[in-house]
């Protein structure tokens, strides 16, 4: 390796004449003329930008679980649950983000276990009122999302790499599920009511002295995105996240 | 001492405020000169105009949320920042990051210290007058920050760098454009050479002025580029290796003149240098199959501890240093910006210069507010 430029400059020997500065200046001249302009008139002509763009967020409504990883994983908490009418008529929570507070990360779209959530290449989103920066579910939606916009999250396990097996990539909503601590749970079925996807089921293991029926969440894994909210909402903080690596 | 306090021809002393609103300072900071008719005998930088309070903020966030932040601390050298932040929270989990990965760090590193470098060369260029060379740079770092778009999907907040690995891995497309981009980019930085090199009144405003010795240089902690141009030999990319430099084959420019031309002339091979490592990152990369792991999966908590990272940033030596108390959030998270240092060093800089120096002077520390203030 060398050095490019200080190895030519500075010049030892500046030149007597005038012609090559001469020359330089015409060859310049001429590729300015021959070349077309570097600007655009930018509100009448737009730029190409790729798919992978990360404007503001988008919403694919029929496919999101209403899990809420979106909104923890948000770095500025732009993003709410709220309650919105599916299809059928059905209250349904889903994402509603404040556009005006977004920092286009694109955590929402990487975190997304099912990709409802993207990335849009929808850039222009100035309005006259602060509430109107606020998107509600149906507003998220765009149109024309393609494969490009989602963003997956593919990671390799550290213990896996070690071993020497490459095997596919995962995401913790692949690996990671709450385990329960029996010592601590009361039976409350809270887990169960406020889990998304169902994948908690409340079930008998027994009875008490009193000759009640002792209930414990049953966790059916292969349902279970791992969006921790029966671990945030247990009154007794029996559950806990176990971490694969 | 100035040359005209030695003659005897004394005016009265005053101190001239320049900032925080001032064409020169980039940004918000008041630069404060004693003179002495058209000499400097003092000069005191006030800085804290942009402070947020980042340091604070992050030790209420998780660790992942703090990458899009580490974003915000430079607009020019956002992936820079990012990857110092991702290497700290690295070093403190014990995590190796995957070789695939390695190397696409390198690549955007040197991406974003391209286009670090032509922002300063197109500030440096309207700080003394000449606005061809402002275009011509903005022209050309704008093919830069479209690679970024391509690679990450933002133009300047890249929020690219992962803990463990990267965000995605690079589009198929990338790599032919990346070296498009790069051949172009070597051809017209000539014709800014031109612009700059062969214009005698852009050489003689900065030849001359703000001789620094090695030994101020050690003693005022400056950094980066300013401190290799006064010959001290030192780059973190090669002396304390992170992520695939020490595969690879690239100079590090050290000149031993120690003026302002010196630094500006380190800057200009710096910038021909990233070309060959993103050249040679590629050629590496071609020899990793494309299904190898970019992305290792980590632990959200990060077991307590002290931690440290530095890494070569676009200004200086970047330095991160974590205090963890084994939550999933850090108890602690500070920030070592070069530019902070460098500009303290300004009364050294400026000792003897004229007024009309400052802007060329001050425009070698390649100010930004972001991460001084934090």
């Amino acid at each position: 390796m060398a050095m490019k430029y200080l190895d030519k400059y500075p010049k030892k020997f500046r030149g007597t004449g005038g012609i090559r500065p001469i020359l330089r200046v015409l060859r310049t001249m001429i590729k300015t003329t021959l070349h077309r302009p570097v600007t655009i008139l930018y509100p009448y002509e737009k730029e190409w930008i790729p798919d992978n763009y990360r404007g503001r967020p988008g919403l694919r409504f029929d496919r999101c679980i209403g899990c809420g990883i979106c909104m923890r994983a948000c770095p500025t908490t732009c993003i709410t649950m709220v309650d919105a009418e599916d299809d059928d008529g059905k209250i349904v929570k889903r994402p509603q983000v404040n556009v005006g507070r977004c920092m286009m990360c694109g955590y929402c779209a990487e975190y997304c276990p099912v990709d409802a959530m993207t990335t849009t290449p929808d850039y222009e989103l100035a309005e006259f009122t602060r509430k109107d920066m606020i998107y509600d579910p149906r507003r998220l939606a765009f149109e024309g999302t393609t494969e490009m916009m989602e963003v997956h999250l593919e990671e390799h396990l550290q213990s896996n790499l070690d071993k020497g097996i490459e095997d596919k990539p995962t995401a913790f909503f692949d690996t990671d599920r709450p385990v329960l601590d029996d010592d601590l749970c009361i039976g409350c079925s809270k887990c169960a009511k406020v889990c998304p996807t169902s994948a908690i089921e409340m079930v008998v293991v027994g009875q008490n002295a009193k000759g009640r029926d002792i209930k414990r969440p049953k966790l059916d894994s292969t349902k279970c995105v791992c969006c921790e909210n029966c671990v945030i909402d247990c009154p007794k903080d029996a559950l806990k996240i176990e971490e694969v690596l | 001492m100035s040359e005209l306090s030695r003659t005897g021809y004394h005016t009265d002393k005053m101190w001239v405020t320049m900032g925080p609103q001032h064409p020169f300072s980039h940004g918000l900071w008041t630069l404060r000169v004693k003179v002495d008719g058209e000499y400097i005998l003092d000069a005191e930088p006030e800085v804290g105009y942009l402070h947020r309070g980042w340091e604070k903020e992050c030790e209420n966030r998780t660790y992942a949320k703090i990458i899009p932040m580490a974003d915000r601390l430079c607009y020019s050298a956002s992936m820079t920042w990012s990857h110092l932040y991702c290497k700290v929270a690295e070093e403190a989990l014990d995590v190796e990051v995957p070789e695939r990965a390695q190397y696409l760090r390198v690549v955007a590193d040197e991406i974003c210290r391209i286009q670090s470098h032509l922002m300063w060369l197109a500030a440096l260029g309207t700080d003394l007058g000449n606005l061809t060379i402002f275009l011509w740079c903005l022209r050309e770092r704008e093919f830069f920050l479209d690679l970024n778009v391509r690679l990450c999907g933002q133009r300047l907040t890249t929020n690219y760098p992962r803990i463990g690995g990267v965000r995605n891995d690079m589009p198929y497309y990338f790599e032919r454009d990346c070296m498009r981009v790069v051949d172009r980019f070597e051809n017209s930085l000539w014709d800014i050479i031109n612009l700059t090199d062969e214009s005698s009144v852009f050489v003689s405003r900065l030849k001359g002025i703000s001789y620094l010795t090695k030994k101020q240089v050690a003693n005022l902690g400056i950094t980066g580029p300013a401190m290799r141009g006064c010959g001290v030999d030192y780059d973190v990319r090669r002396d304390d290796p992170y992520a695939a430099y020490d595969k690879l084959d690239f100079e590090v420019p050290v000149l031993k003149d120690g003026d302002a031309y010196a630094r500006y002339r380190v800057r200009v091979e710096e910038m021909f240098q990233s070309c060959e490592i993103i050249r040679q990152a590629f050629n590496a990369l071609q020899k990793i199959p494309k299904t190898a792991p970019y992305r290792l999966k980590v632990s959200k908590k990060i077991p307590a501890g002290t931690h440290m990272a530095h890494i070569e940033d676009p200004r200086g030596d970047a330095l991160m240093y974590l205090v963890s108390d084994g939550s999933g959030s850090p108890y602690r998270l500070k920030v070592r910006s070069p530019v902070f240092v460098n500009v303290s060093a300004s009364k050294a800089m400026l000792d003897g210069c004229r007024v009309a120096d400052i802007p060329a002077v001050m425009a070698m520390i390649d100010m930004c507010l972001g991460e001084t203030d934090r």
